[in-house]
């Protein structure tokens, strides 16, 4: 099977020379059989009739010596032919049938005296032939004559292998003209498969393939140029279209991260002077306290108090709103995390601040990730105050961490038994400055989970809620396994 | 050596052999030598080539009737017809003379006039070809055989194939 199909990966030069050269040898060895054929027969009747005139003048010498029955003339007449040294017998026999002299002794090669018509001629490797010796058209006897073909065979063989010689010799030849034939034919072919070749390794579409004659390969390399060249036409009109978004996206890219800059120079300064003013509220307001309070009734008293903790909550504003800046524009420094002692140490931060109540903290040991540390504790210390803070009004706290991960992502569920959510509103949990709850249930500036949002988001992560309302709520950071820099 | 030619007399002895087992007379093998003798020779003075050829025999006829079966036989496509005239005048017409030995004593005679008829002459008598004649029987031992006077057949115009002469024990030429 595999020698079928072989012929099927051969190179074009070697299918053409193969054909070409199958056809002459094969017309080379019919010719050279037909030759010899041809040959052997005319061999043989050349034989025939040398051996027939030979018996002739045999037969007309000898009819003198037949009828003066003079066997020693006889003996003298056919002992000339010994010198061919094909011939293995020759009998003379008279009249009546008696032989009268024979080339060799009869005891050694037998003197038929007559010989059937089917056994004349060529009988296997011998020609035997009878000839009536003839005076005066009255016949005085007959000559038999028997001779090998040893002479017929050496021709023969001889003739063959000179036939086959030149056959050689021309289907020598023949490869060397053959070579340079197929040329006419493959070159071209070649021509273009290299320059195909060449323009998909290049990509190159202004390479051309050189076109000769005005055949179907000349056709097909002409056709084959104008479909480069359409390609290359249209190749170039890409390019140009190209060219022109990359310079709209350039113009796009640079204008989007002035705005940027300028954004974050914004909020950075904001939040910078921002503060001066606050700070001057908040200590005047203090000092007011502090020096006039004797002068205010418990209304003034009040108002102050309120002023004193907007501008509290004005300054943890500004503080979350630096904090967000911060983690949208500080580059990421990934190294392996571990997330359940950075949790634990949260934990223990929370309790010391306010640990009014049981709480029942889970956290599952050994979760690593990779990512920026601190930014990712910004983001679990803002989930873990946000599970803390409203699960505040239950009877015990329970907060649950838990990680499960496939080959590509890592999954940290944080859940709580705190009052939950609506997931109504699940679309504006992560947007800055919106707030499911009231600050007289629960404080807060609305910037934290807009922070985490944030912070997965830079990790390539993702984060999605699930809640009901008084039920708790679970929030799931999606984390993708990222392979170890360090 | 002796093997080999021990050898040689014997084959030679026994192809020889079926001749000398049919015993026949000297006569009766010189009367086919006779006949054959006929066949090898051309008249070329003859107008054609089927008139009748004349065979004469002149003196004591030693064949006895063993020529008779050749009287009648076609020799060349000529009819043989034999006689046995008294003398070798140009009136028998003959155109072969078979001179016997009882004529030896007239044989230059007969000679002569056998070279003015142009005729071919046949005899067994000793050193006959010497003596003008054409071809004369000899015996070497138990073999007959013949000699030929080339000369004398030439400048009568008689041609004699050259198988015959080949057979010739002698040939004047």
């Amino acid at each position: 099977m595999i020698g079928r199909w072989r012929l099927r990966y051969w190179p074009l030069k070697a299918k053409l020379l193969f054909l070409t050269l199958f056809t002459s040898t094969l017309g080379i060895i019919l010719v050279s059989a037909s030759l010899i054929v041809v040959e052997n027969q005319n061999y043989r009747q050349r034989l025939a009739s040398e051996l027939h005139v030979i018996a002739g003048i045999l037969a007309e010498q000898s009819a003198a010596a037949l009828v003066f029955e003079d066997s020693n003339q006889l003996t003298s007449i056919i002992s000339s032919l010994r010198r061919i040294g094909t011939i293995r017998q020759v009998c003379v026999f008279d009249a009546a049938g008696s032989l009268m002299s024979s080339l060799n002794p009869p005891e050694s090669v037998d003197c038929p005296s007559t010989i059937e018509p089917s056994q004349m001629g060529f009988v296997g490797d011998y020609y035997q032939l009878s000839v009536p010796v003839t005076l005066d058209n009255e016949t005085v006897g007959h000559l038999y004559l028997i001779s090998h073909l040893r002479a017929l065979r050496a021709h023969i063989q001889t003739f063959i292998v000179v036939v086959f010689g030149i056959g050689a010799l021309i289907q020598l030849a023949l490869v060397f003209v053959a070579f340079k034939l197929q040329r006419v034919v493959s070159q071209p072919i070649l021509a273009l498969s290299g320059t195909a070749e060449r323009i998909a390794q290049e990509q190159d579409y202004s390479i051309r393939a050189p076109v000769s004659g005005n055949d179907e390969l000349g056709r097909l390399g002409t056709t084959f140029n104008e479909m480069i060249g359409t390609i290359e036409q249209q190749n170039r009109r890409i390019l140009e279209s190209r060219a022109g978004l990359e310079l709209i996206v350039e113009d796009r890219t640079s204008q989007l991260s002035l705005a940027n800059k300028e954004l974050e120079a914004f909020s950075y300064s904001v939040s910078h002077d921002l503060r001066q003013p606050l700070r001057a509220i908040d200590g005047f307001g203090q000092a007011l306290e502090e020096d006039c309070a004797d002068q205010l009734n418990e209304t003034g008293k009040d108002y102050l108090r309120r002023i004193r903790a907007a501008s509290v909550r004005m300054g943890s504003l500004i503080d979350g709103l630096l904090v967000l800046s911060r983690v949208t524009r500080q580059p990421l420094e990934n190294q392996r995390v571990n997330i359940s002692e950075m949790l634990q140490e949260i934990t223990e931060e929370l309790k010391e601040i306010s640990y009014s109540l049981p709480t029942d903290i889970r956290i599952q040991s050994g979760i690593w990730v990779i990512g920026d540390g601190r930014m990712l504790r910004i983001a679990f210390q803002n989930l873990l105050e946000n599970a803390w803070k409203y699960s505040s009004k239950e009877a015990q706290r329970v907060i649950d961490v838990s990680a499960t991960s496939d080959s590509r992502f890592i999954t940290i569920a944080i859940c709580d038994n705190g009052v939950g959510f609506n997931m109504k509103y699940v679309n504006k949990l992560f947007v800055a400055f919106n707030r499911l709850h009231t600050p007289s249930e629960f404080g807060g500036t609305g910037i934290g989970l807009a922070t985490v949002y944030r912070v997965i988001r830079r990790h390539s992560g993702d984060i999605s809620a699930k809640s009901e309302v008084g039920k708790g709520a679970s929030f799931y950071i999606k984390l993708p396994v990222l392979t170890d820099q360090h | 050596m002796f093997v080999w030619k021990y050898l040689v007399a014997l084959i030679l002895c026994a192809s020889l052999a079926p001749v000398h087992a049919s015993v026949r007379s000297e006569y009766e093998i010189k009367a086919v030598f006779f006949y054959n003798f006929t066949r090898f020779v051309n008249w070329t003075h003859l107008p054609d080539n089927e008139s009748p050829l004349r065979v004469c025999v002149i003196g004591d006829n030693p064949f006895g009737d063993l020529l008779e079966p050749l009287n009648g036989r076609k020799s060349q496509g000529r009819k043989l017809e034999i006689t046995s005239p008294d003398d070798v005048s140009a009136d028998h017409g003959c155109h072969v003379l078979f001179v016997s030995v009882s004529e030896a004593r007239n044989l230059s005679g007969i000679v002569d006039a056998a070279h003015e008829q142009k005729l071919l002459t046949i005899s067994d008598i000793p050193n006959f070809i010497d003596r003008g004649g054409i071809i004369g029987y000899i015996k070497q031992g138990n073999v007959i055989r013949f000699e030929i006077n080339l000369r004398v057949a030439n400048t009568l115009g008689l041609t004699i194939d050259s198988r015959l002469l080949e057979l010739a024990s002698r040939v004047i030429r």
